[in-house]
């Protein structure tokens, strides 16, 4: 045995490396949203990117075509361009001639500026033989160059008739291009390992088309969480195990590969392997040599990555599956799919060369096949050629052999990959010059005037609760705003009334060590509402089970199907009233029951799951501290203070989880919300506080809400707790946020295409709420696509500054914090999540297909854990394109009210953070707590921003600037805020 | 009513949407592009009018008594005493589900205006769509076999277009193949039945019977048990049932609403729907009503038991579907006539909305979990419990091969066939040597 475990250990860390590779995305029923690349944060972002593209075979940065559009729309400028090549730190000297007064820098300038199409491979040769490319100059030389070009051919060619000299000042630059190009050597793809991908290779039929499709149902049958009625048999015992005893017994003669599967599970069982045996045995017989090893089992795992990630998850996370824990190993996974690689390959081999053909035969036959080929030089020939056109050089220096060389070098170096990265830049930077010039000149002209405020709200800083706050100052200007993260420092494990299990309600890096839960107010109103949804409940289930079944199936559809006509038409034509109906007949006339926090605890005990049983006095104080010290709402607080945490529901929407609270770890926040407040407004608490130094006013009272982000509906808790004296203001900020997501649900609605372009208010805000409840709506919101800025600092600051619900709002006053020790706390929460959401974005966007999941169209439910596209593919991970179409892709944009020099202290470059902003996987930006002036981070520390223009649109209300609009927008002065709320309550007036 | 008045509303039931198709084809084959907005409207218009139509028609003959509405669109040859016509026909069994299909493409292009709103293939769906109402509406109202084969093809390819819809990735394409490929090889059956009636009885008209119209039966008893086997046949493509059925689960690849309507509600069904215009047949010759009710009730098991161990919603329902259409055709082999249109009616309402509800079983399953309160709702298990382990193991194991169906297909049938086709190319090859000598061989052979 001693000689078995050595290969075994490494076998195990083996896998524990490759695994980092796979998707991390959990089960659908809660969405968190991460970075995709987060194995590789320890990378700077431009060589991530690629890197992930090398392996994973996706794309690293938008098309050349899409940047080609942007340039052509102004989304980048040429000044963009130049500032990007002058900041690039080059190997060699980027001023350094290449030829004539043309420098490294010039040359790539005017790379960027013309995106033409390389043919390729026949195209090419087609292009050569049949169009007129050494005749005619390329469409894409200007008027002026074609004139230069037109005297050089005079100069040099006198002798011909002029209609040839173009022709033959063309030919001669293309010949020696050409002849010069073979010495470039040509960089082959390295062979895949795969023996999959080598039968391919030789024109063998493709293996994983039998193999994937029962390796995808043997795993979605072992993970299933309650879509099949029947559970596979033995799965307790692992993957593996159960696929081994499941596929051993007869199978018909009609199945080889399963008939051949059979005779390998009874030689594992007889031999009792264990599954790191069975993948030493596999790899073997597949005949991989051990150096090979790693990369052979990379590959492998990377053939279905979205199942085999699942796996892993399950493995990672048994508390996060959504029904049911299984003893899943991605070891078990491994090893079954390399054994029916194994045998597939195997018998595939045997069929395609004939009986006892080896690996080594496969191997000898690849390497024959044909290796010349001259299309990849003749691909750069035609590159430089066309460079040398658009280009101001004088085309006669082409004859000498090492200019020749060092243009093609030049062109080879401003590859298809450094010309994306380089137009990235380019593209990332308008936007935050745009945006920055915005920022600073809203400072310049100081905070906007603002009543003292008779309301405090505190929101998360999630970028669609942006715009809320905005239109809630601007309508009702006595109200003052602060953002902390949704969770409001309330980590949690939650169970509602109603729910049978707890879910944690915090960010994904914490673990929750309290559980909270709450409790009816009468019990009786509580048995009738549960004893109702239960019957109602039961009711639903055995209508859609039975009518999948046999019998019960026959009745039900023959005697009652007719009738489903009504809810069809409903659905299809009048979706809000078929779902306030269907409500309706669901509640049955039941009010849901008061309830109560079970918040407080007085022993130490913790449960089986290592957690309180909610929390303690004291940590009830740290908890409120903490966020009041944070947000700096330490004095001055009023009478009411409001706490709105956010979700959002919609229907037929298997993403719906990814729309809710980012920082309550994909949950809804309504309970944090609700939590703090009862925290805040403890009596012991209060105490607590005062003893270190933070009086709250015996007079403030502190209120939970909940806001949907989809139908922009708003919930509040604990209304009955309410004294007296809070009932009129309460009231009156009820009808202030009501007001103000009205608003909010207008703005939305100009980024929906079949959204009315200027409907009133109340069209708005039934057209938002129509979608929530939508069967037919794959877009019930646009969650956080088009986030771009995070801005973390004073409210009061930013206040009055359209930002076109792009920024995450972050509160924090510095003036409270010289050691930067809060800030500290602040960056290394929101930092990853700001970024991890940005990034999912980022990714998702520039490749819908490879780190996105594609179309929601086709997409079809598995085993309740996540979607497949239509029938038996692959577990699709990342977001659907239905969510982020209208995304830009930019790395996040922070902005940090603080000092260049507080900020370098607080960049340990070993912190998540510290990686994310030296990496570059965010930008970030110190923003002076004194004035506008603003410091970039680049890769030598901080440098002072020169404003590129100083302008900065003023209008009366947010209304007014986005009206008619459906793009992006820049930034604005509201200064309807500043005047007080005519405007916008004349607006809704009107709309009335 | 008038007559005329009402075999205008039974040939507006199928021109209606058939002047969509071209409405759009036309103009789109000339580089026109249109607004989603109009497309679907106009698409939804004129298959509610087509329902109305329908439905009115319907009202008008149960209330005016009469058995059939027909519609003469004239001859296509005559040939002394023999005339080739085409006829609609609206009784009791084709009005209504031509008024019920209608009804549900109107209400899927309503839908389906939001679901693929900013799709490429947004007019592609939508001409697929149309095209695919005009063809069901002409194999419903059709007044002999022959027209049925008309619609009848039309169905098959815009389905299997439409299961290829994505079609940038091989899976729906190939998917749609298959299906494509099940349809044509039961065309045969369908066009042979055409042929053989027309040599036994000289046309294909349906012409008398109760409840509805149906088809004439050849007065030689193994004409017509022929055309019967053929019928069947034709209609176990189209209607997934074993062992022909693989395609089902695997059709589930285009858009959620095509999928709703193809294999939840209208085309699955059209294979009993042909199967009731036979009934005449069926009536007189116990042998091809108990092949019938065979192959329906095995269908029904197979699909029952299959069904049970999917994991992804979509398969699971196409299963569901497979079952219920299976007990349809078994209703139809035992005689029944009025049981399975019903039957057909409502088990077409009930899956089509459950496939648009699919994408949803994430927040009804919670909300379930909510409402019921246990940890996890499960079917009860009774049926499993009581099989013995082994078997269960075995049982287990021919659901998720799927009754190892496709194996068959491929090894056994197709296997078969083109061993078979090998063996004939040899012996092809040894003609061709022998008549023009070796030279003709070498010269014959791909190079």
């Amino acid at each position: 045995m001693e000689t078995s475990t050595q290969p075994q250990s490494d076998l195990a860390g083996l896998l524990e490396k490759l695994a980092h590779l796979l998707p991390e995305q959990g089960p659908l029923q809660t969405f968190v949203h991460h970075n995709t690349l987060h194995a590789l944060e320890h990378l700077p972002f431009a060589e991530a990117v690629v890197e992930a593209s090398r392996r994973f075979g996706t794309e690293p940065f938008q098309t050349e075509a899409a940047f080609g559009k942007h340039l052509e729309s102004g989304r980048i400028l040429p000044t963009d361009i130049d500032a990007v090549l002058a900041v690039e730190p080059e190997g060699r000297s980027a001023g350094e001639s290449i030829l004539g007064g043309l420098t490294v820098r010039h040359f790539r300038a005017n790379r960027l500026r013309h995106l033409f199409e390389v043919p390729r491979g026949a195209a090419l040769g087609w292009h050569i033989a049949e169009s007129e490319m050494l005749e005619r100059r390329h469409p894409m030389v200007d008027a002026s160059r074609r004139r230069m070009l037109t005297s050089q051919a005079d100069r040099y060619h006198a002798a011909l008739p002029v209609g040839q000299r173009v022709p033959r000042l063309l030919r001669e630059a293309w010949e020696s291009l050409v002849s010069s190009a073979r010495e470039f050597a040509v960089v082959r793809a390295p062979r895949s390992v795969r023996r999959r991908d080598q039968l391919v290779a030789l024109g063998a039929r493709d293996v994983d088309q039998r193999v994937q499709p029962l390796l995808i149902r043997l795993t979605a049958s072992f993970l299933d969480q309650g879509v099949a009625a029947w559970t596979m048999p033995e799965r307790e015992m692992g993957l593996l195990v159960a696929v081994r005893n499941l596929y051993t017994g007869s199978v018909p003669r009609s199945e080889p590969l399963l008939r051949a599967m059979r005779l390998e599970f009874r030689r594992q069982l007889e031999a009792g392997e264990s599954a790191e045996e069975t993948i030493e045995a596999a790899l073997d017989a597949l005949g991989i040599k051990r150096d090979e090893h790693e990369s052979y089992l990379g590959a492998t795992l990377l053939a279905l990555p979205g199942w085999a990630g699942m796996v892993r998850q399950f493995e990672l996370r048994p508390d996060r599956a959504p029904v049911e824990a299984l003893p899943a190993r991605l070891m078990d996974f491994l090893a079954l799919q390399l054994t029916l690689d194994g045998v597939a390959a195997g018998l595939e081999l045997e069929r395609f060369r004939g009986p006892g053909a080896t690996w080594a035969d496969l191997e000898q036959a690849l390497d024959s096949l044909g290796t010349d080929d001259h299309g990849p030089s003749l691909e750069l020939a035609y590159e430089a050629f066309v460079m040398a056109q658009v280009a101001p050089v004088d085309l006669a220096v082409f004859s000498r052999p090492e200019v020749v060389h060092r243009w093609l070098e030049e062109t080879l170096a401003c590859s298809e990959l450094e010309r994306r990265r380089l137009l990235h830049e380019a593209y990332e930077r308008r936007l935050r010059v745009t945006f920055l010039d915005g920022f600073a000149a809203h400072c310049r002209r100081g905070a906007v005037v603002a009543p003292k405020p008779r309301f405090q709200a505190l929101f998360c800083i999630d970028e669609r609760e942006c715009s809320t706050r905005r239109h809630l100052e601007e309508g009702h200007p006595e109200v003052e705003t602060f953002g902390y993260a949704g969770f409001y420092g309330v980590a949690m494990a939650w169970q509602a009334i109603g729910e049978h299990r707890p879910r944690p309600l915090c960010p994904v890096n914490l673990t929750p060590e309290h559980f909270v839960t709450e409790r009816a107010l009468s019990s009786s109103e509580s048995v009738a509402w549960d004893d109702l949804r239960r019957r109602r409940g039961l009711a639903v289930h055995a209508l859609t089970e039975g009518s999948r079944s046999l019998a019960a199936g026959g009745l039900l559809t023959a005697a009652m199907g007719p009738l489903s006509v009504v809810p069809m038409i409903g659905r299809c034509l009048f979706p809000r009233l078929t779902e306030r109906l269907s409500h309706r007949w669901v509640q049955g006339g039941a009010v849901p029951p008061k309830t109560r926090l079970v918040l407080e605890r007085e022993g130490h005990e913790r449960d089986s799951e290592g957690r309180y049983r909610g929390y303690s006095v004291p940590e009830m104080v740290d908890v409120v501290e903490q966020v009041l010290e944070t947000i700096g709402l330490v004095r001055d607080l009023c009478e009411l203070v409001v706490v709105v945490g956010h979700g959002s529901s919609s229907l037929n929407n298997p993403h719906e989880a990814a729309h809710d609270c980012g920082a309550t770890g994909g949950g809804r926040g309504g309970p944090n919300a609700r939590a703090f407040a009862a925290m805040a407004n403890h009596s012991g608490v209060r105490v607590g506080l005062r003893e270190r130094g933070l009086a709250i006013p015996d007079s403030t009272w502190f209120l939970g809400a909940y806001h949907n982000t989809c139908d922009d509906e708003t919930v509040y808790y604990d209304l009955d707790l309410l004294p007296e004296a809070h009932l009129a203001s309460a009231e009156e900020f009820r009808t202030a946020l009501g007001e103000a997501c009205q608003l909010e649900a207008h703005e939305r609605c100009r980024r929906f295409e079949s959204a009315p372009r200027n409907g009133d208010i109340a069209a708005a805000m039934r057209h938002v709420q129509g979608r929530s409840v939508d069967l037919g709506q794959p877009r019930p919101e646009y969650g956080h696509a088009t986030n771009a800025y995070a801005v973390v600092g004073r409210r009061s600051r930013t206040r009055g500054l359209f930002m076109d619900r792009r920024a995450f709002l972050c509160s924090y006053d510095p003036t409270t914090d010289p050691s930067g020790a809060i800030l500290g706390g602040l960056l290394a929460a929101v930092g990853p999540v700001g970024a991890g959401i940005n990034l999912e974005y980022y990714f998702s966007f520039v490749d819908p297909v490879g780190y996105g999941c594609g179309t929601k169209l086709p997409h079809n439910i598995t085993g309740l854990i996540g979607v497949m596209d239509g029938h038996a593919s692959d577990l699709r991970t990342g977001l659907p394109w239905q969510m982020v179409e209208i995304h830009e892709p930019v790395r996040l944009l922070m902005v940090v009210e603080a000092l260049p020099a507080t900020l370098e202290g607080l960049l340990d470059p070993e912190s998540p953070v510290g990686r994310l902003v030296v990496n570059r996987w965010v930008q970030l930006v110190a923003w002076d707590p004194d004035s506008e002036r603003l410091w970039e981070y680049g890769g030598n520390g901080f440098t002072e921003y020169a404003e590129e223009s100083l302008v900065l649109p003023e209008v009366d209300s947010s209304a007014e600037f986005y009206r008619n609009e459906r793009g992006h927008l820049p930034c604005a002065r509201i200064t309807g805020a500043e005047l007080g709320s005519e405007s916008q309550t004349a607006q809704l007036e009107e709309a009335r | 009513m008038s007559d005329q008045i009402l075999a205008g509303l039974v040939a507006s039931a199928v021109a209606l949407p058939l002047l969509g198709f071209v409405m759009f084809a036309l103009p789109a084959w000339f580089g026109a592009r249109f607004g989603e907005r109009f497309v679907a409207g106009s698409v939804g218009l004129l298959f509610t009018c087509s329902s109305l139509a329908s439905g009115l028609a319907f009202l008008a003959l149960v209330f005016s008594g009469r058995s059939a509405i027909e519609v003469p669109l004239g001859e296509w040859f005559s040939v002394g005493s023999y005339g080739f016509h085409w006829t609609l026909i609206g009784d009791r069994l084709s009005l209504p589900f031509a008024w019920f299909a209608a009804m549900l493409v109107g209400l899927m292009a309503a839908f389906s205006r939001r679901y693929l709103h900013r799709e490429a293939g947004f007019f592609r769906f939508y001409l697929m769509l149309v095209l695919f109402g005009t063809g069901v509406e002409l194999v419903v109202l059709a007044g002999s076999l022959d027209l049925v084969f008309v619609g009848w093809e039309l169905v098959g390819i815009t389905s299997a277009l439409l299961i290829a819809f994505f079609h940038e990735r091989p899976k729906p394409v190939e998917h749609g193949l298959r299906a494509f490929i099940t349809y044509r090889l039961c065309d045969v059956g369908l066009l042979s039945a055409v042929v053989w009636l027309h040599h036994a009885v000289g046309h294909t008209d349906f012409v008398s019977g109760q409840p509805w119209l149906q088809l004439a039966v050849p007065s030689e008893g193994h004409h017509a048990v022929w055309v019967g086997f053929l019928l069947l046949f034709a209609s176990m493509g189209k209607s997934a049932q074993v062992p022909l059925g693989g395609w089902l689960p695997r059709a589930m690849e285009g858009p959620t609403p095509s999928s709703a309507i193809f294999y939840g509600a209208i085309a699955i069904h059209l294979g009993p729907y042909l199967l009731l215009r036979a009934g005449s047949i069926l009536d007189q010759f116990p042998a091809v009503a108990w092949t019938t009710f065979a192959i329906g009730s095995l269908t029904a098991l197979h699909g029952s038991i299959v069904g049970r161990v999917q994991t992804d919603i979509k398969s699971s329902l196409a299963y569901g579907s497979m079952t219920q259409v299976g007990l349809i055709v078994a209703e139809i082999g035992l005689g029944l006539r009025v049981v399975p249109l019903v039957h057909i009616i409502g088990h077409a309402a009930i899956r089509s909305l459950e496939i648009l509800r699919s994408p949803s079983l994430l927040h009804d399953h919670h909300y379930l979990e909510e409402a019921v309160g246990t940890r996890t709702v499960r079917t009860p298990r009774h049926s499993e419990g009581v099989i013995p382990r082994g078997l269960r193991s075995w049982l287990y194991r021919y659901a998720l091969e799927r009754g190892y169906q496709d194996g068959f297909l491929r090894e056994v049938v197709v296997g078969s066939f083109l061993r078979f086709a090998a063996v004939l190319g040899v012996i092809d090859s040894a003609l061709t040597g022998w008549i023009g000598g070796r030279d003709a061989v070498e010269e014959e052979r791909p190079r």
